[in-house]
C-alpha cells in the first residue's frame, strides 16, 4: 500500500516538475530575451499538443530501434535517479546500501543514450553532437564520481539515506562548499543544458534531435525534463540536506530543494556561454578536476 | 519467488542479448548489445546481494562499451542502418574457442563446491568485499591507486592543446633570453609533430 | 477536431526560415514575435517561409528542404518571388502584417482548412543500391562502397595529430540557421574537425545578423534575441554579456586576419555596437581559416566576419584539390547533402 502510495506520488510529483521546469525555462528566457513572454505556463503544454499532432519523419535508413531506446532509457535514467532519493528516514523506492554508485552508473548511461540519440538518425549534424557529447560527457563523469565519494565520506557510507542522516548538524553544501558547484555542472551536462549542451546545441542546429520530429522530439524534451528533476532531487540529497527541515513535512521540504536546485541549473543555462570543445576539455582536466580533488582532500581531512 | 523470476528473465535476457551481439549488422548495436548482457548480469548480482559488484559492473560497462563504440565508428564510420556490416569473422577459430571457453566454464562450475547458506540480509557486504580484496595491503593499493590517477591527469594536462609556451600545436618552444634571440633551454627538434602529412594532401 | 489540434493551434507557430536574396529587414526581427518561434531544424516546423529572391543555383535545395517538413505543413512566399513547385503557397507582400499571416496558415493548418503541401521531389534514394559485398554491405570486406550512390567514409591522414580517422564529405547550407544567408559549404570532416573546404555557394549581400548568430553559436539564445531589439546603449545587454563569460569563451587568436584583428576583438566590436571598417583586403581563403579547426571554432569564425569580408574571402577559391587524392572525393553530386 506504502509503496503504490509512493509510486504514485513519484510520479505526480515528477509531471509537476517537468511542468515547472518548462514554465521556468520559459520565464527565464523570456526575462533575458527582454520581451515579454505570453503565458509561459500554457506555451509548453501547447507545444507538446503540436509536436504530438505532427508527423513523424524518419531519414534515410535510420537506426529505429536505438532511436526509441535512446528516449526511453534517457527518461527511464532520470526516473531511477528520482527513485534513489529518501523521502524520508529509510524511506526509499530503491533501497540500495550503495545507491551513490547507482547513480554513478545512471551518470555513465545518459553518455550512451545521449550517444545513441545522435547515432540513430543516420545524419552528419546529429552524429557530431553525439561524437562531442561523449568527449565532454566521460571527464565530467569522472569530477562527479570524486565530488559524491567526498560527499559520502562524513556518512562513511554509499547509501543516500546515510548521506542524508549525516546531514543533520550541518549541510554538506557548507561543509563541503566546492562540491554543489562542480556537482551542478554536471547537471548541466547530464540535461544537455547551456554551457555543457555539447550535444543539442544551436551551432549544429540542435545536434543529436535536429532530425527529431513529432512525437520524437516531444518524447525526448520530456526525457530531458525528467532527468533534469532526477539530478536536482539527488542534488538535494547530497548536498542540501534532502528531506531534512523544520515544521514541513520532510517530502515537501525535499520538493523545495529540488526546485530550488532546477532554478539554478536553468537559469545558468540561460546564463553562461558555452565555449568550443578543446576549449572546455582544457579546463575540465586542468581546472575543474584538480577542484574536485581538492574538494575530496579537505573532506577526508575533515572526516579524519 | 520473485527472486527466482527475476534471475530467470534476466539469465535469459544476458544470453539472449550476448547472442545478438554476433547476428546484428551494426557495430554500435553489437556493442550495445554486449552491454546489455553485461549489465543483466550486474543486474543478477544484486539479486545475489553482492550490491556493489553489480553496481559497479554497470558503470564500468557502460564507460568502457561507450569508448570502445566511439573507437569503432571513428575508425569505420558506417552510418547506422546504410551499410550492413558482417560482425563475425574467422570462423573455425572462434566456433573451436568458443566450444572450448563452455566446456571449461562449465566443468569448472560443475566441479566446484558452490556455498549453498543464503547470505544474511543486512549484512556489511561492502566492507566484506574490500577486506577479502585488500586485506592487509589497503595502504599500498590506495597509494598505488591515486598515483596512477594523478600520472593520468598529468598525462592529459600534458598532452592538453595549450603547452606550457603557447599553443600545443606550435610546439614546446620556449621564449629566448633575449628579445626575438634563440629559445632557451634545451633544443627542441622543430616541427616533429608535423613531418609525415605533407605528401598526402 | 480534437482537443490536442485545437491546444496545439493555440502555440506559437514554428517557422523555419529559408532566407533569399535582399530579404525584408523585418526578417531578423521576426523571432521576437511571441507568437512566432523560429526553428532550428526543418523537423520541428510547420511553416517554411520563403524570404527574398532564391537563386535558381539554390532552387533544387530549397525542394529538399520543403520536403523535410512533417505534415501538416505549408509554404508562405514572403517579398518573394513565384517558383514553380510552390505555386499553392501563400504569398505576403510588403505591405501585409507576416506575422498575422504566419499565424492564420497555421490556424487553418491545423483545422484542416488547407491541406498539406504534398512532396516535391520523389520519396526514394537518389541512386540505386550499389552494396557489392557478400553479405550485403556496401564495399569489399567491412566498409567502403557507395550504397545508394553515397561514398561510404574512409579513413584519411589527419591534419593535427596524425591520428588516421575517417573522412566524411558532405554539403552543408545554404539554409543552415548558424551560417550566413546563401553560404553553402562543401566539408571534408573527420569526426568533427574540417579537414578541407570549398565554398558551394557564396553569401548573399547584405546579411547584417552576424551578431544574434555568434551570440546563439555560444548557447546564449535568450541573450540572442535580446540583441535584435537593437536599441543603441543597452546597459543591461552588455552587462549580460559580460556576465556570460562569452569573451573567455572564445579562443584567443581565433581566426586572426592580416589587420591584426581575431573573433575575440570582433566579437567585441559587435557587442559593444562599434562599427569597425570592414577588414582590410586580404589575400586569404576560407581554406586558411578554417581548416584544422573543429566545427564549432569554424561557425565562431565563419560568424565574425562582417558581410564583405566573408563575401570577398568565399570569392576567393582554393587551389583544387589534387585529384589523386581520393576518388571519393571527385564524385560530387553524390555526397549527402545536409541543408537543416
Amino acid at each position: 500500500m506504502i509503496v503504490v502510495l509512493a509510486i504514485l506520488g513519484l510520479f505526480a510529483f515528477l509531471i509537476a516538475s517537468i511542468w515547472a521546469a518548462a514554465t521556468l525555462d520559459a520565464v527565464c528566457r523570456g526575462w533575458i530575451a527582454g520581451g515579454g513572454t505570453v503565458s509561459p505556463a500554457f506555451t509548453p503544454l501547447r507545444t507538446a499538443a503540436l509536436w504530438l499532432s505532427q508527423q513523424r519523419l524518419t531519414t534515410e535508413a535510420p537506426d529505429r530501434l536505438n532511436a526509441l531506446l535512446s528516449i526511453a532509457g534517457y527518461f527511464a535514467l532520470g526516473l531511477v535517479g528520482l527513485a534513489l532519493v529518501p523521502i524520508g528516514p529509510d524511506t526509499t523506492l530503491i533501497a540500495l546500501p550503495t545507491s551513490v554508485v547507482a547513480w554513478g552508473a545512471c551518470e555513465s548511461l545518459v553518455v550512451v543514450v545521449v550517444f545513441l540519440h545522435g547515432w540513430s538518425p543516420n545524419a552528419p549534424l546529429a552524429l557530431i553532437g553525439a561524437y562531442r557529447y561523449v568527449a565532454i560527457g566521460l571527464p565530467i563523469m569522472l569530477l562527479s564520481m570524486f565530488v559524491l565519494i567526498a560527499a559520502a565520506l562524513p556518512a562513511q557510507s554509499l547509501d543516500l539515506r546515510d548521506i542524508v542522516t549525516s546531514q543533520s548538524s550541518v549541510w554538506n553544501v557548507i561543509r563541503q562548499p566546492l562540491g554543489l558547484p562542480l556537482f551542478i555542472l554536471l547537471g548541466l551536462s547530464l540535461t544537455l543544458r547551456g554551457p555543457f549542451d555539447y550535444a543539442d546545441s544551436a551551432d549544429l542546429a540542435g545536434g543529436t534531435s535536429v532530425e527529431a520530429s513529432g512525437p520524437d522530439r516531444l518524447g525526448w524534451q520530456i526525457a530531458r525534463l525528467v532527468m533534469l528533476t532526477g539530478f536536482s532531487a539527488v542534488a538535494a540529497s547530497v548536498f542540501l540536506g534532502g528531506y531534512l527541515g523544520p515544521v514541513l513535512p520532510g517530502p515537501l521540504w525535499l520538493a523545495i530543494k529540488t526546485l530550488a536546485i532546477m532554478t539554478v541549473v536553468i537559469g545558468l543555462s540561460h546564463l553562461l556561454a558555452r565555449m568550443p570543445v578543446a576549449r572546455m576539455m582544457g579546463l575540465i582536466w586542468i581546472g575543474l578536476l584538480p577542484l574536485s580533488f581538492l574538494d575530496l582532500i579537505l573532506a577526508g581531512v575533515l572526516a579524519l | 519467488m520473485m527472486t527466482s523470476i527475476l534471475f530467470y528473465a534476466l539469465s535469459a535476457l544476458a544470453i539472449w542479448s550476448g547472442w545478438r551481439v554476433f547476428r546484428v549488422d551494426s557495430m554500435i548495436r553489437a556493442t550495445f548489445a554486449l552491454m546489455v548482457s553485461f549489465i543483466a548480469v550486474g543486474a543478477i548480482a544484486l539479486l545475489l546481494s553482492a550490491d556493489y559488484i553489480g553496481v559497479a559492473t554497470v558503470f564500468m560497462m557502460a564507460v568502457e562499451m561507450m569508448v570502445m563504440g566511439l573507437f569503432m565508428i571513428m575508425f569505420m564510420m558506417n552510418p547506422a542502418g546504410l551499410n550492413p556490416m558482417q560482425m563475425v569473422h574467422q570462423y573455425r577459430f572462434s566456433i573451436g574457442a568458443g566450444v572450448a571457453s563452455f566446456v571449461g566454464l562449465s566443468v569448472a562450475v560443475l566441479t566446484t563446491a558452490l556455498p549453498v547458506s543464503p547470505l544474511p540480509p543486512g549484512g556489511e557486504t561492502l566492507r566484506d568485499l574490500g577486506t577479502e580484496l585488500l586485506g592487509n595491503s589497503m595502504l599500498i593499493f590506495e597509494t598505488a591507486g591515486v598515483t596512477l590517477l594523478a600520472t593520468m591527469v598529468g598525462a592529459v594536462v600534458l598532452s592538453s592543446a595549450s603547452g606550457r609556451f603557447g599553443s600545443g600545436s606550435q610546439g614546446a618552444q620556449p621564449p629566448g633570453l633575449t628579445e626575438g634571440g634563440a629559445p632557451a633551454g634545451r633544443k627542441v627538434d622543430a616541427g616533429s609533430g608535423h613531418s609525415h602529412h605533407g605528401g598526402g594532401h | 477536431m480534437s482537443w490536442i489540434s485545437r491546444l496545439a493551434a493555440r502555440a506559437p507557430v514554428p517557422v523555419f526560415i529559408a532566407q533569399g536574396e535582399s530579404a525584408p529587414d523585418a526578417l531578423a526581427r521576426l523571432a521576437l514575435n511571441p507568437a512566432i518561434h523560429v526553428v532550428d531544424s526543418p523537423r520541428a516546423a510547420c511553416i517554411l517561409l520563403i524570404s527574398g529572391r532564391i537563386p535558381s543555383a539554390l532552387a533544387d535545395c530549397l525542394n529538399r528542404l520543403h520536403d523535410q517538413l512533417p505534415h501538416p505543413r505549408a509554404t508562405v512566399l514572403w517579398q518573394s518571388h513565384a517558383m514553380e513547385p510552390f505555386s499553392n503557397a501563400v504569398e505576403v507582400d510588403a505591405s501585409d502584417d507576416i506575422a498575422n499571416a504566419l499565424s492564420a496558415t497555421f490556424a487553418d493548418l491545423l483545422a484542416g482548412d488547407r491541406p498539406s503541401e504534398a512532396d516535391i521531389l520523389p520519396d526514394a534514394p537518389p541512386n540505386e543500391w550499389r552494396g557489392i559485398g557478400p553479405h550485403g554491405q556496401g564495399g569489399k570486406g567491412m566498409m567502403g562502397g557507395t550504397p545508394y550512390g553515397r561514398p561510404m567514409a574512409k579513413t584519411d591522414d589527419d591534419i593535427r595529430d596524425g591520428l588516421s580517422l575517417d573522412a566524411y564529405t558532405a554539403d552543408f547550407g545554404p539554409f543552415l540557421p548558424m551560417f550566413p544567408a546563401g553560404l553553402a559549404l562543401t566539408l571534408t570532416l573527420q569526426g568533427d574537425m574540417i579537414q578541407a573546404v570549398t565554398v558551394a555557394h557564396p553569401p548573399f549581400e547584405g546579411d547584417t545578423a552576424a551578431r544574434e548568430r555568434l551570440l546563439r553559436l555560444l548557447g546564449l539564445s535568450a541573450l540572442a534575441l535580446r540583441s535584435l531589439h537593437g536599441q543603441k546603449g543597452d546597459g543591461t545587454f552588455r552587462r549580460l554579456v559580460r556576465l556570460s563569460r562569452a569573451r573567455a569563451a572564445i579562443p584567443a587568436d581565433l581566426g586572426r586576419l592580416p589587420d591584426g584583428s581575431d573573433v575575440r576583438s570582433r566579437f567585441d566590436a559587435m557587442v559593444t555596437g562599434l562599427q569597425t571598417a570592414p577588414a582590410s583586403d586580404t589575400d586569404m581563403t576560407l581554406g586558411d581559416l578554417l581548416v584544422g579547426l573543429e566545427w564549432h571554432e569554424a561557425l565562431l569564425v565563419i560568424n565574425s566576419l562582417d558581410n564583405a569580408t566573408l563575401r570577398g574571402v568565399c570569392a576567393r577559391m582554393d587551389a583544387p584539390p589534387d585529384s589523386t587524392n581520393d576518388a571519393t572525393h571527385a564524385d560530387h553530386d553524390m555526397h549527402a547533402e545536409h541543408m537543416g
